[in-house]
């Protein structure tokens, strides 16, 4: 079931009538089986996979808290490590491992048939299974009390706002609240469904409006000229934004109406000044799940070579996360430019630093704007490598197109291009307020009701006027 | 070693990592206290820490310090 289908909007104020009508304690309950219909309503089989990822996570995470010696704690974590992501390894390399080795034998001058798997890597795959790892090796680490009761795991690995795209929530923000008081809350409800609004505006107002120049320029390269291929790569940073970032919203909106506090994923990206303050702004839960589970660990273990261990951990993190959202060069490319652009700023901070100090530049306007753009440039460059039918080869003839052949003018789509104007104008306007003068212009949160309901009212319609209706897929599904 | 020698010998370490000259350590003071103690500058720090008291921390150790003091109790009971 999909946020953006009519199902969703039947289910889920379905799910909060039932939810609150029902007793405190069977909350949960009631909250896990919505859950696990949500689920398999995309496809029965699937359910399984998630059910033994769960029952997994919970036999060796009990398994570890009830071993005393530290040997023993290690074998059973690496044993869920190992049986934990081989569902999530199978579905997404078993078809490229199996071409490369069908190519290899085709080389050698064996042509033999290989079983091919044509199965679609199932939904949510690798966002329950982060959590799952996350939650096993915060209980090896002590940093979470193992939940002794199934329920309550089973219910964080499938609760249904996250499971399909995250936020990758953790245990320690998870746990309490679903076994605490599930209470309707009137501010909770109001705050989550005003997120939801603007979810719901960034993804079918913005995010699959641009979609349609996007693709129309990207799947047909050869016919487009450079600077239709140079505004479709700057396009697809607000793209992903609009889908990720209103895909984001519209989760932690819908759990906050249950009175349930999901973590942020994105913090105004596009005024992050440099690469690293970009990352802290940008798929927020993924980096940090990075970061606690893939780079420190890295880091720790380099950290006798000072600065360079810190950026072979850096440079790795990301061509693991690069090879985590494909398996192709393309995508390890991404993660390199990211790694790349991050090991040189840390190791250029200090002068940075010094050099901003000396002329003052850190609160000046346009040295800030500079940042910004520049960063914003950076990250559509690397994005372009991100794309799912780029492979490097193109991506590096569209950068050829885009310096040699942007003199014409691009490709015309006029209500595209101007309801894609309309609906970026307007967020853009409300991350800029809300970066440089919060409080300063209250819409939905203004105490006039007028103001408020006529903010409300307006955004439905933009929603309405400038949306798409067409159910278009959220792009992070396919991770 | 007393908790004093061990703050006394701590002191310049971070004024040198995180380049503050007139840092002063506390048993509360975290990374939400020093604006250049991130994740990066942090394994430089752990790096350093070791190399003064010559002790080996553990990975868990690290997932232990949410302050200075949580650190100072980690190399105390290593010494």
């Amino acid at each position: 079931m999909v946020f953006t289908s009519f199902n969703f909007l039947v289910f889920f104020p379905t799910v909060l009538v039932v939810y609150f009508l029902l007793p405190q304690k069977f909350r949960w309950m009631f909250l896990l089986a919505a859950s696990y219909y949500f689920y398999i309503n995309i496809k029965p089989v699937y359910a399984l996979l998630l059910a033994g990822v769960t029952l997994t996570t919970y036999i060796f995470t009990n398994l570890i808290a009830q071993t005393n010696s530290e040997k023993g704690k290690r074998l059973y974590l690496t044993l869920a490590i190992v049986l934990t992501l081989l569902p999530l390894l199978f579905f997404k390399y078993f078809n490229f491992v199996n071409e490369g080795i069908y190519s290899l034998l085709n080389l050698a001058g064996l042509h033999l048939q290989l079983p091919q798997i044509s199965l679609l890597l199932p939904v949510g795959i690798s966002f329950y299974t982060f959590m799952a790892l996350g939650y096993t090796i915060d209980v090896y680490n002590e940093e979470v009390e193992v939940e002794k009761n199934f329920g309550i795991v089973a219910l964080f690995l499938s609760f249904f706002p996250v499971v399909m795209s995250g936020p990758i929530e953790r245990a320690s923000n998870m746990f309490h609240q679903f076994r605490g008081k599930l209470q309707f809350s009137y501010e909770m409800a109001v705050s989550g469904l005003q997120l939801m609004l603007w979810g719901y505006f960034m993804k079918l107002a913005l995010a699959d409006r641009l979609s349609i120049y996007i693709d129309a320029v990207f799947k047909n390269v050869d016919q487009h000229v450079g600077s239709s291929l140079m505004l479709a790569t700057l396009m697809q940073p607000i793209r992903v934004y609009g889908d990720l970032g209103g895909y984001s919203l519209i989760a932690i909106g819908c759990a906050k109406v249950m009175g349930i506090n999901v973590i942020p994923n994105f913090n105004r990206p596009f005024f992050a000044t440099t690469m690293s303050e970009f990352w802290r702004r940008w798929h927020m839960s993924l980096i940090k799940w990075l970061t606690d589970y893939v780079y420190t660990p890295l880091s720790f273990a380099f950290r006798s070579y000072g600065k360079w261990g810190i950026v072979i951990a850096l440079n790795l993190t990301f061509i693991i996360s690069g090879a985590w959202h494909g398996a192709a060069l393309n995508f390890l490319v991404w993660g390199f430019i990211q790694g790349v652009a991050l090991s040189v700023e840390m190791l250029t901070r200090k002068r940075k630093d010094a050099f901003e100090a000396r002329f003052n530049l850190s609160k000046k306007w346009w040295y800030i704007m500079f940042g910004c753009v520049f960063t914003y440039l950076l990250f559509a460059f690397s994005l372009s490598f991100g794309g799912d039918a780029a492979t490097v080869p193109e991506v590096l003839k569209i950068m050829e197109r885009i310096f040699t052949d942007s003199l014409r003018l691009p490709y015309k789509d006029g209500d595209t291009m101007l309801y894609g104007f309309i609906a970026f104008s307007i967020l853009f306007l409300k991350d800029f307020m809300e970066e440089y003068y919060p409080g300063r212009i209250l819409l939905f949160n203004n105490k006039n009701n007028t103001i408020r309901w006529l903010s409300y009212y307006t955004v439905i319609f933009l929603i309405f006027y400038l949306g798409i209706f067409s159910g278009e897929q959220f792009v992070y599904f396919q991770f | 070693m007393e908790k004093e020698e061990i703050v006394s010998r701590l002191t310049p370490v971070f004024r040198k990592v995180f380049a503050d000259s007139t840092l002063v350590i506390t048993d509360q003071l975290s990374a939400l206290d020093v604006e250049k103690w991130d994740s990066l500058s942090h394994m430089l720090l752990i790096a350093e820490v070791e190399n003064e008291f010559t002790i080996k921390f553990k990975l868990k150790d690290l997932n232990k310090m949410a302050n200075v003091g949580d650190m100072i109790a980690i190399i105390e009971s290593k010494l």
